[in-house]
């Protein structure tokens, strides 16, 4: 790794300041890391791409670990990622131990983030190496797999495909591009509105309307309850911290930081997923089950290790297939496309220093979660006090700035960020999912030239079925997670009252 | 079989293969949804109500008016002093004063001021940062 080929005071500065920027947004409930990449990508745009991604990753890592700020003191999820720290965090702190719950999530975050992004470097490039020889067939049949592993996870399979092909179709909007083998005839663009859909919607401005706006408007909807006030945070006595209670809690360290990296590499399950799936897995291998939920710090310890352990599994798809792994790189996937770069299986090879840059910025970017968080944990306790009065206006400023710039100035990606604020609110009314939506509008264009210039070149449907083993597996990992999800969806709808 | 699974592309329309088949299954999607959900459906009158009647309307709708205000004065303002972004700045201040006292619970002076002071620093440290540091057009 040529470290000097990227690293500069700048890189490790901005790293360092993504990092807490990210804490305080996931340390505030409501807000969370996508939100904050969203709102710091403008950012992005006048440093380069190694920098860009230096200040994108920290907000990540920070923006995961943050949450079990008001997790642990107010009970209070921060981030989704931090939903099962609630569990035995907040018992800790309602009975004086908070700083002491804070601490041991902090240290298993570090956990956590250290073994993803160890899984990250060795696994990212074999998989992007035998990705290579992949063909448009292989590469459809991913993103269909994607899609189904999104839907088979949303809480109605039904309406979980049908936001992921919603998401397909919007994305189709537009040109069908020349400069990647299409025709450049327009379609699906309403009467009168060509001049400015021509080129369809801009990624970004879809995203940040997404996460940005859709969360202000949900939080108005529901009246900006009132916020914390400093006697509501009770970070407890300052106890001494020792080490020491690790000691036999290393294999559920290790247990859930490999599990959240897993369910990262999985596409759009999302953090959640990882800190239920270890924090349920600590409980079921403890030897002291029933001291979970009232206070157990091995579940402190699993939730953070399983949702930091996501950071780097969620980079591995989308840094070997091009597919992102949740929400938050699927914000990513913008920075690289602002700076001209394709994200899949050959971007390993051909960018090797901006390869090699992110790993060492999400290593520092968990060094220095750590250290931040470790060393001025009071501080970042009162964070949970700062008024959503004061902070959504701005937010919504740099929503703005965001999708106004993306283009160099199109007032129309502006129009876009309120359409698809209010679309992304309106969908959790109607049950609609978003990450299913995010990923079919982000790869629903390749899609479309993965399977259009297959059948140009083929000539015949069955070369989806029979191209290769691997599309023969990709068709029954579909089927068995749709299949899944739909015998699992019965089986609950029978089981309930 | 064979003739049945051939497909020719014709490549002066290939531009509405994809986006035809995407639509042909989203209506079937669609079908399925509203055959399952038929009650939920015939009875979502009361569902839109009961979401308007929990609603805090002064704040959802004055979010989306503010919004909207926001964006349709930036560019005409921006056009009296062009290339200079004072439109973003000028219309910012208002909405992050205005969007914050509609989002401040029990209003009181001692929690407007530091609002105040945050609608006027916040737009122009942005401001200043996009045009001075980086360069980039602001409306």
């Amino acid at each position: 790794m040529d470290i000097l080929a990227f690293i500069s005071p700048l890189f490790v500065l901005l790293v360092i300041g993504g990092t807490l920027v990210g804490i305080i947004f996931g340390a505030i409930p409501g807000m969370t890391a996508t939100m904050a990449v969203a709102v710091c990508l403008p950012v992005t745009y006048s440093l380069g791409l190694e920098n860009g991604l230096a200040l994108l990753l920290g907000l990540y890592v920070g923006g995961i670990s943050g949450g079990l700020v008001p997790a642990i003191l107010l009970g209070i999820p921060g981030t989704p990622s931090s939903i099962t720290t609630t569990l035995d965090g907040y018992p800790m702190a309602r009975a004086g131990h908070g700083e002491k719950a804070l601490r041991i999530g902090i240290c298993a975050s570090l956990v956590g983030g250290l073994v993803s992004l160890l899984i990250l470097d060795l696994f990212a490039p074999t998989l992007a190496d035998f990705a290579i020889k992949f063909s448009y067939v292989e590469k459809f049949l991913i993103i269909l797999f994607a899609l189904s592993v999104m839907a088979a996870l949303s809480s109605d399979l039904l309406l979980g495909i049908f936001s992921g092909f919603l998401g397909i179709f919007i994305s189709l909007i537009g040109t069908y591009d020349v400069t990647k083998g299409g025709n450049g005839e327009w379609r699906l663009i309403p009467p009168g509105t060509s001049y400015w859909l021509e080129s369809g919607f801009s990624l970004l401005p879809v995203l940040i309307g997404l996460f940005g706006l859709a969360a202000i408007l949900d939080e108005a909807e529901t009246g900006m309850k009132a916020g914390m006030s400093q006697k509501d945070v009770d970070i407890g006595k300052h106890e001494r911290f020792s080490l020491s209670i690790f000691r036999g809690q290393w294999v559920n360290l290790i247990r859930s930081s490999c599990i959240g990296t897993f369910v990262g590499i999985l596409p759009g399950v999302g953090g959640s997923a990882a800190s239920i799936l270890s924090y349920s897995n600590a409980k079921t291998f403890s030897r002291h089950p029933e001291r979970f939920g009232k206070g157990e710090p091995a579940g402190v310890m699993a939730s953070e290790a399983g949702n930091n352990g996501l950071t780097g599994g969620a980079l591995v798809p989308l840094l070997s297939l091009g597919i992102p792994g949740d929400s938050t790189t699927a914000l990513l996937i913008g920075a690289f496309t602002l700076q001209g770069i394709q994200v899949g299986p050959l971007f390993i090879g051909n960018n090797p220093v901006t390869w090699d840059a992110m790993i060492f910025a999400m290593l520092i970017a968990n060094l220095a979660m750590f250290v931040l968080m470790y060393f001025a944990i009071r501080y970042f306790a009162m964070v949970v006090t700062i008024p959503k009065h004061i902070l959504f206006p701005v937010i919504l400023m740099m929503c703005v700035i965001g999708a106004y710039t993306i283009n160099y100035g199109i007032m129309f990606d502006v129009w876009t960020l309120l359409i698809f604020g209010v679309f992304g609110w309106l969908m959790t009314k109607i049950r609609l999912e978003v990450a299913p939506f995010i990923i079919g509008f982000i790869l629903g264009p390749s899609a479309e030239v993965y399977f259009v210039k297959t059948l140009e070149s083929f000539g015949d449907l069955t070369v989806f079925f029979t191209k290769s083993w691997i599309a023969v597996l990709l068709w029954v990992l579909i089927a068995l997670s749709v299949g899944g999800s739909a015998y699992l969806q019965t089986r609950k709808g029978k089981s309930a009252p | 079989m064979g003739n049945l699974t051939h497909v020719t592309i014709n490549f002066d329309t290939s531009h509405l293969i994809f986006p035809t088949l995407i639509g042909c299954i989203l209506g079937l999607l669609g079908l399925a949804i509203a055959i399952r959900d038929r009650r939920a459906i015939a009875a979502s009158g009361a569902h839109w109500r009961d979401i308007l009647g929990r609603m805090d309307k002064p704040r959802f709708f004055g979010t989306l008016a503010l919004t909207i205000a926001y964006f349709s004065a930036m560019v005409p303002v921006g056009d009296i002093w062009p290339n200079t972004g004072m439109g973003f700045l000028l219309c910012s201040i208002p909405l992050v004063a205005g969007s914050g006292l509609l989002f401040m619970r029990e209003r009181s002076l001692r929690k407007a001021v530091p609002l105040m002071i945050v609608a006027v620093a916040a737009p122009v440290l942005v401001w200043w940062l996009f045009t001075d540091l980086f360069f980039l057009t602001l409306p």
